[in-house]
């Protein structure tokens, strides 16, 4: 067994098996519920229909209100009901809604999230109102395109992408230059081991390979046609190998195997490790946890290549409004409204027409505003790293798997292979 | 103390002659035994400590340290103040304990009905009654948990807090307490009360009932807790904000793009310190009910 505690592996037990169940009923709801939704859908822009998002108020209660007075202005009958969800289970709440039909009109759904709904019909195809790309960036417009779909199932909200933290006292105590921190993940394992022959006790490394170094090192996750994982390669065991031997040099504490995402920033703001990976906002959340990390932090780029993250909002495809629901989404994702959005918070419009809006791109010497700088400066090049057929089941899993073979239990090469016989039974499924 | 001296007197005529006394311990095994007291006081106190101080922890000081330190140096209640703030805390402290509510009386009427019903009653099909009642607690909530949402869906009661309480207003694990409770009780004391001509509800409310009211009270707490700690299941059936319970309301602290640690483990204490509260006012009851059941069965 991986050295998961008792508790959270029944946890990720009973997540996943929320997960195959909703499935499941899912599918069989929405194929009864079918034929029925015949019900007589106006193509006028009136009437009321529901937003839901995710996690967002209190803190944006003020600027969601702004935006739906704006719309509710512009075409007088219609109103808007915000519905924000907590942060915790809301895969779960989604997949609840969508087996018994309360989808709501509007919905802020992630890629991944939209995936399912998708297959069973449940979101409208966005592309047949006008040209996506002439308003939205291309990379954000994919993100919600699947194979064997037709179609674009939501339109891309905000984007945001992953920086690099590290502690530059730690830096300078143990050998290396915070003006020059690793850009690539071999040089990460070079200064790795620098940091280790002047500091017995610190670590540089602080999280174990997942499926996105996989795809950074140009390794192929799926076959083409989208049925199968294809990752288990002898170039992905190499990588693996390799933090398999820093491993077991001390390069990265113990804890890293049992990590979730959250495990290398806690570890870095407790100072136990000098890198950690973090989104635009990223910097403001450690600097508020351990105010002493205040003016000791370096930010650079992402390692290799950026991930890319898309937020969007969906349509859904039983809504009494679709007109309406479709104005609204292209409402709330224009320019205008996400610009006064990414001016509230550390995030990014995926509008062409954002990139001219100065403030994105221009460093303002505050180092909140150097993250922005860079992180709007890495889209550009910013490529999804996780594809959206591998769910969070799936990574969990694959964690579990590498953690296995980095501690050395199993040879890489059949952790891997392991993991993508089981991936593949459960891609089968989905 | 030892508490093979407390033993209910239903089971006096069972013990088997009269208590062995327990021999010296030595100064070191009292030592060993403290030390792991002690110990286990840290595993399961240690967390609980750790969200205390954090909550009570002022904006100058750090959270995460290498070592934990307990003691706030800028102690201040800054933080419960902000929880008040950013959430409507009082409306969902105030759904939740209406969820409980209902909950709570929910399963002490249906359970003890039921408990007493397959205890005490001749009917045909008893057994199999008790053999449902232990065979749903084989299964897992999660997997039951879509359907019972359709269900409650098409009561209409998708979105109010009605929903959210009516599953759980009547526990099968609180039934077979109950059950084991009654079972417990010396049949010819009934006998003697079908004699006197009583009925069926005269025997359960004079009889019966006044000798379990420890396994009661485990009920009601058991009810409460799962009541009050309850997430998935509101969350799935409450959509609208304003009607949100605690634990899911609780939630909006930990937003998309920020988290403040210290108004997080604010909130975890006010979620925390009714049921604290409710414990150590019933906790008397509780321990005479957890042996007045479980010890015929």
């Amino acid at each position: 067994m991986p050295a998961y505690g008792l508790e959270e592996l029944t946890m990720r037990i009973r997540h996943a098996t929320i997960a195959a169940v909703a499935a499941l009923t899912l599918g069989v709801t929405a194929a009864c519920g079918g034929g029925s939704g015949d019900e007589a859908k106006s193509d006028d822009i009136t009437g009321e229909i529901t937003l839901q998002t995710w996690a967002l108020t209190p803190k944006f209660t003020g600027y969601l209100n702004e935006v739906i007075a704006g719309f509710q202005a512009k075409y007088p009958g219609t109103s808007v009901k915000l519905l924000d969800q907590p942060g915790d289970g809301y895969a779960e709440k989604v997949l609840a809604q969508a087996s018994s039909n309360t989808l709501p009109d509007v919905v802020n759904l992630p890629p991944d999230m939209a995936l399912p709904l998708a297959r069973q019909d449940l979101l409208a195809d966005v592309s047949k109102n006008g040209d996506l790309s002439k308003t939205y960036v291309q990379g954000s417009i994919d993100a919600y395109k699947f194979t064997g779909l037709d179609g674009v199932y939501g339109y891309p909200w905000y984007l945001n992408t992953d920086l690099n933290y590290w502690n530059a006292k730690q830096f300078k105590e143990c050998g290396l230059d915070a003006a020059k921190p690793p850009a690539t993940t071999q040089e990460l394992f070079a200064q790795a081991a620098t940091l280790k022959g002047k500091c017995p006790d610190g670590y540089l490394m602080s999280r174990k390979p997942d499926v996105t170094d996989f795809v950074r090192g140009g390794i192929k996750i799926l076959s083409d046609d989208g049925k199968q994982f294809v990752f288990n390669t002898d170039q992905a065991a190499a990588l693996v190998d390799q933090y398999r031997d820093a491993y077991a040099k001390g390069f990265m504490p113990p804890s890293v195997l049992n990590s979730d995402y959250q495990g290398n920033s806690k570890l870095f703001t407790q100072g136990k490790v000098a890198w950690t990976t973090g989104g635009a906002t990223g910097l403001a959340d450690f600097e508020r946890d351990n105010p002493s990390l205040k003016g000791r932090i370096a930010v650079n780029k992402a390692l290799d290549t950026p991930p890319l993250y898309v937020q969007g909002v969906s349509v859904s495809a039983k809504s009494k409004h679709p007109a309406t629901a479709r104005a609204f989404a292209e409402w709330i994702t224009n320019a205008d409204n996400q610009n006064k959005f990414g001016h509230l918070v550390n995030i990014f419009p995926s509008t062409v027409s954002s990139a001219s809006d100065g403030y994105f791109s221009k460093d303002d010497g505050t180092p909140g505003g150097k993250a922005r700088a860079l992180a709007f400066d890495e889209l550009k090049e910013a490529k999804v790293l996780i594809p959206y057929e591998v769910n969070s089941d799936m990574q969990i899993l694959l964690d579990q798997q590498i953690a296995l073979a980095v501690k050395g239990d199993v040879t890489s090469r059949k952790a891997l292979d392991d993991a993508v016989a089981k991936m593949n039974q459960m891609l089968s499924r989905q | 103390m030892t508490t093979t001296d407390v033993r209910p007197q239903v089971h006096a005529d069972k013990s088997d002659g009269p208590l062995k006394r327990r021999p010296e311990v030595s100064g070191r095994e009292k030592l060993l035994r403290y030390v792991l007291l002690l110990f286990v006081l840290v595993i399961t106190v240690g967390p609980f400590l750790w969200q205390l101080s954090t909550s009570l922890k002022g904006a100058g000081e750090d959270i995460y340290t290498a070592t934990p330190s307990f003691i706030p140096k800028q102690p201040t209640l800054d933080n419960y103040a902000k929880v008040a703030e950013a959430i409507p805390v009082w409306r969902y402290i105030g759904n939740s304990l209406l969820v409980a509510a209902l909950t709570v009386g929910g399963n002490i009427l249906f359970a003890t009905a039921a408990g007493y019903a397959i205890a005490r009653l001749r009917f045909r099909g008893r057994r199999v009654v008790l053999g449902l009642f232990l065979g749903t607690l084989v299964l897992p909530g999660e997997v039951t948990i879509i359907a019972q949402y359709v269900t409650v869906r098409s009561f209409g009661l998708a979105d109010t807090l009605a929903g959210v309480a009516l599953p759980g207003m009547v526990a099968a694990l609180n039934v077979l307490l109950m059950y084991n409770a009654f079972r417990a009780l010396p049949q010819e004391v009934d006998e003697a009360a079908i004699v006197d001509g009583a009925t069926v509800p005269q025997r359960l409310w004079r009889v019966s009932l006044p000798a379990v009211r420890g396994t009661l009270a485990v009920v009601a707490i058991f009810a409460f807790i799962q009541a009050w700690d309850d997430f998935l299941w509101p969350l799935i059936v409450l959509t609208s904000p304003e009607k949100l319970t605690l634990t899911v309301g609780l939630q909006y602290l930990s937003g998309t793009f920020t988290q403040d640690q210290r108004l997080i483990a604010a909130g975890t204490m006010i979620a925390f310190i009714p049921i604290a509260i409710l414990f150590s006012a019933l906790q008397r009851y509780f321990f005479k009910g957890v042996e007045e059941g479980g010890v015929k069965g």
